[in-house]
This record gives C-alpha cells, sequence and structure tokens, in this order.
C-alpha cells in the first residue's frame, strides 16, 4: 500500500526510526495497554459501535483491526511465539507498509471518541492503543502535515492559529466596545489580566481568529451572572493537540501555559471554554502528563452554566429560543469527561423544544471530527463518510438547531449540514443560553 | 490528490478543497471554488474581501485575523459571514487561495 499521500521524505521508514518507533512502544507498555492488547477475543462487538464501519461497513473499520495494527509489531517483539515464528501468530515487523498501514488505522479512521471501549465486553481500550501508535508515528516525525502544523503552531505562539498578543487583545477590545454598543451598558467589560478575578476563562483560537461574536456570547453570561472572571494574555488557548498527535512533551508544554496563566492571575478557578478535548486534556489527563496535581479545580463551561442556573443567577426565557433543538454530545466531553446531565438541564431552560438524538449521552456517536481529523485533510473523504450515521441521527430529530458544546464538532457538524443537505442550523450551547438572557 | 478542472486546465487541491500552489490562483478560479462554497456569484465586496485577503497572506504569510478583515474593508462583522456562509477560513480564504488554517477548521 503506498500512497501518494505519504511520499514525503519524512514518512520513509529508516532502521533509526523503525528502532526508535519501537523504543516509544516498549516505553509506554504498562498494565493497561498490556491487557488492552493481549484481551481481545475478536467477537466483533466493537465493528457495530464505531461510526466508521456503521456508516461503511468494511473490514478495515473494525476497531479491532486498527488495534489488530500494533498488536501485529507487539507480538513480534514481546510474544514468545511471535519472535520465533511471526507468520504463526499473525506477528509483523515494522517496516514500510506496516508502518503505513498504522498511519491509516491510527491517524486515518480513527477518531479516538471511545465508543467502542465502553462497548468491549472484554474492556479493550483501543482508543489507547491508537493514541500508543500515533506517539510512535509521531516520535519519528510521520504524523500527518496539518496535525503536525497544528501542535507546531501552539508551541511557538502559544495558541494552534498563530494568534500575536497585539491581536489578541485588538479582538477583545473590539468585541467589549460591540457588546457595550448591543446592550447599552458602557460598565460591561471583557476582563483580561485581571488580577485575583475568580474565574480565569478560556477561548479556542478559532473564536478570537474567525468567529469573536462568541466571545460576546461568553461575556454576557459572566456579566447576566454576576461573575468576577478575566482572560489572560499568559495562557487563553483552551486546546491541547499534543492529545491527538500523542506526544506527551507537547502535550505537557501546552498544558502548563494555562497553569501559567493560573499563577499570574491568581484566578481560583479554571474555565474550560465549550471544547471537547480540551476540557478532557486538562480536566483529566494533564495532571498525569505534568507529573503533579493542581492546586485548583479545573471545570468546563457548560458545568458552570449548569451552576449558575441552579443558583439562580441566571434567568432564561426559553421562548426566544422556539424551534426544536438537539444536542450533539462531544465525546471528549461526555463519553471521556462525564459531562452528559449538565446540558440537558441547560437546554430544557433555555429553549422551547429540545429532543434528544439517538443514541445520546455517552453512547452518542462521534461527529466524525474528533481526534484531530478535522486539521487532516488527506482524510477528509473518509471523515464525511463516516459521518453518515451522525447525519441520519439528525435528520431523525426533525430539529431545526443541533446544539453542541465543541467548536470542533460545530465546523464538522455544519460540513455534514452541507454534505448531507440537511435542514438544520448548528450552534453552541452558549449562543442558545446567551440569547435567552432576562437582563435584571 | 483530487482536481478542479477549469477551461481545460487541472488545478490540484487537497481534500478539503483548498488549492495547494496558492501561485496557480487566478479570478477565474476563484470563481469555481466559490461555487462549492454556496458564493453563486462572486460581487464587489466578494472582490474586496478576496483581495484583502491575498494581499495580506501575500505580504504575511498567514491569513489576516478578522478583526483586521472587518477594520480594514469596514465590513460589519455579520456582513462578512452572510457574503461567505462557509465561513471566513473555508469560505474567504480557499477563494481568495490561502492554505487551510491549524487548528478546529
Amino acid at each position: 500500500m503506498t500512497d501518494e499521500k505519504f511520499t514525503a521524505e519524512r514518512f520513509k521508514l529508516t532502521d533509526e526510526k523503525a528502532a526508535l518507533a519501537l523504543d516509544v512502544l516498549r516505553q509506554r507498555l504498562n498494565r493497561q495497554l498490556e491487557a488492552s492488547l493481549e484481551v481481545c477475543v475478536r467477537c466483533g462487538v466493537c465493528a457495530e459501535s464505531c461510526h466508521y464501519y456503521v456508516s461503511d461497513p468494511k473490514p478495515e473499520h473494525v476497531p479491532a483491526y486498527r488495534a489488530e495494527q500494533v498488536r501485529k509489531v507487539y507480538r513480534r517483539l514481546f510474544d514468545p511465539l511471535g519472535r520465533r515464528s511471526p507468520g504463526w501468530v499473525g506477528a509483523a515487523e515494522l517496516d514500510q507498509e506496516m508502518v503505513e498501514k498504522l498511519i491509516y488505522a491510527a491517524f486515518g479512521t480513527c477518531t479516538m471518541c471511545g465508543r467502542c471501549v465502553i462497548n468491549c465486553p472484554m474492556g479493550v481500550d483501543t482508543r489507547h492503543i491508537v493514541r500508543t501508535a500515533r506517539a510512535m508515528l509521531t516520535a519519528i516525525d510521520m504524523t500527518p502535515e496539518g496535525l503536525k502544523a497544528t501542535v507546531d503552531v501552539h508551541l511557538e505562539a502559544g495558541n494552534n492559529m498563530g494568534v500575536t498578543e497585539e491581536d489578541f487583545i485588538d479582538t477583545l477590545e473590539w468585541m467589549e466596545e460591540e457588546l457595550q454598543d448591543e446592550l447599552e451598558n458602557p460598565n460591561i467589560k471583557i476582563p483580561v489580566n485581571k488580577k485575583g478575578a475568580r474565574v480565569l476563562y478560556t477561548l479556542n483560537p478559532r473564536e478570537v481568529k474567525y468567529f469573536p461574536y462568541l466571545i460576546q456570547t461568553a461575556a454576557k453570561i459572566f456579566n447576566a451572572a454576576g461573575e468576577d472572571w478575566t482572560l489572560s494574555t499568559v495562557g487563553w488557548d483552551v486546546t491541547n493537540y499534543g492529545l491527538f498527535s500523542g506526544d506527551d512533551n507537547a502535550a505537557r508544554t501546552i498544558a502548563s501555559n494555562l497553569e501559567r496563566a493560573m499563577a499570574d492571575t491568581g484566578a481560583q478557578v479554571l474555565v474550560m471554554a465549550e471544547c471537547g478535548h480540551g476540557y478532557r486534556s486538562q480536566r483529566w489527563e494533564a495532571e498525569n502528563w505534568l507529573g503533579h496535581r493542581y492546586p485548583f479545580p479545573v471545570t468546563s463551561f457548560v458545568e458552570l452554566q449548569a451552576q449558575y442556573l441552579k443558583e439562580g443567577r441566571l434567568k432564561l426565557d426559553p421562548a426566544v429560543n422556539d424551534k426544536r433543538v438537539t444536542y450533539h454530545d462531544p465525546c471528549n466531553q461526555a463519553r471521556n469527561g462525564g459531562i452528559v446531565d449538565e446540558p440537558r438541564y441547560i437546554l430544557r431552560r433555555a429553549v422551547m423544544d429540545f429532543v434528544e438524538m439517538e443514541p445520546h449521552g455517552v453512547e452518542n456517536y462521534c461527529c466524525g471530527g474528533g481526534g484531530g481529523m478535522l486539521a487532516m485533510s488527506e482524510f477528509a473523504p473518509a471523515r464525511l463518510a463516516a459521518a453518515k450515521v451522525k447525519a441520519d441521527q439528525i435528520a431523525a430529530t426533525g430539529a431545526e438547531i443541533v446544539a453542541t458544546s465543541c467548536h470542533n464538532c460545530l465546523d464538522q457538524l455544519d460540513e455534514i449540514r452541507r454534505h448531507y443537505k440537511l435542514p438544520v442550523k448548528i450552534k453552541n450551547l452558549s449562543e442558545l443560553v446567551a440569547a435567552a438572557i432576562v437582563w435584571e | 490528490m483530487p482536481v478542479i478542472e477549469l477551461e481545460g486546465i487541472q488545478v490540484e487541491v487537497d481534500e478539503d478543497g483548498f488549492i495547494q500552489n496558492p501561485e496557480v490562483w487566478t479570478e477565474a478560479l476563484a470563481r469555481a471554488i466559490a461555487k462549492t462554497e454556496d458564493v453563486e456569484e462572486l460581487t464587489e465586496d466578494h472582490w474586496k474581501v478576496i483581495n484583502y485577503l491575498r494581499d495580506y497572506y501575500q505580504q504575511y504569510g498567514i491569513a489576516p485575523m478578522i478583526r483586521k478583515l472587518c477594520k480594514d474593508t469596514g465590513f460589519k462583522l455579520n456582513y462578512i459571514y452572510e457574503l461567505f456562509p462557509s465561513g471566513p477560513a473555508k469560505g474567504a480564504c480557499k477563494i481568495a487561495g490561502l492554505p487551510k488554517p491549524t487548528g478546529c477548521v
């Protein structure tokens, strides 16, 4: 399998590269990974759990097939039979052909959404196996270009779109002026580098660079709830594509930006903007990357909005949102993050007609854009084909609006809308909330 | 690598439809890409945005912030989204022949 997309010199396997990739596998073998590599019974239940397979049923789309590519290499190294007579146990050398299979299995046809993990009767964590394969490939500079560039830009510029500090401040001031005009209230602020605020908020660079009205949306909610909040120029990017490239060193550096911003502002709570993987990274993974515990709690803007409503700090008039709304669960927020009830609690108060798609919550299908897939153009046709099940889920609800709480899902859902010609609008949860605010 | 064919000339694009070599960009090519991005006809205002994006990219090697785009063209934020329904990154930048941005787009 030679593919014209991966002909660049860096995708040629040398002996040094092969040795390095195998070292990464050796170093990362822990009890969890080893169990996942050993206990698969080939029952095939995972096939139906994967949006790739459900949308386009072919053998390469079965999660166990993807994991098998890593298992082959693992057996060659660690299975006594695999070392002596590899053919007997399906072990394989890490050669050029195998590396290309790994690129397709780990980057090309898996979003690490984890739906196969919760449906596996043996508890095999294919998401973990796939991230290990990505780590092996990233260590030998074989990360697909768009994903590699997103991590590199983040490491260089402190955010994944290369927004300068000057442009960041300029955009925030612009949005503050527009917000003051809209609400006819010159006292409404979008605070930056305020010391001692309770909440340090974060943004997805996509908001700052291309969709700044979403900054206003958050500002409206904070102001209506009477929150003491701030943004920080030390660190503000909610994303962490180190989770997707498998590069723990990059992930650690990126995660530490927000830790430094917390120290600089002296804020009490770090609030992650509506971003699935950003929340998962900072809330559930970063302490492992950093090797120490945070001295502060990390929460999601979704949880915070639900809290405001519960405490009566935010009053909403759902009549403003009278169209039928359904909700797409971002995988890294619901299934891999534990935030399932809060968005529903919010929607039942923010809109008139909320309907669930089926399945939903932790069993919801991935939109297809997860795992950094949106950044990897090489796999765009397969990404859209695998979203057929999501398009069917949405169409069956009869909803006119699909709400979600992840910028990456938002963008992929909009592509699904165009590709499958769905008569819907895609919105962030907070957009619906902000529109329904009853100002007091 | 997919290609767009235009008046007999084949142009390489990536799988998201962004042209691979910014030098091959022409106004006719922009009109062809626009049709794939829900923009049926390129008006004077579309061209104002496209030309601004191209000039900025040629000077700085990166797409401008939408803040700069709005300030320098005098267009309101909402008007940009109306002009390019698939958004400033996937719509406007793609039509202007800029490469796909990094991040969640």
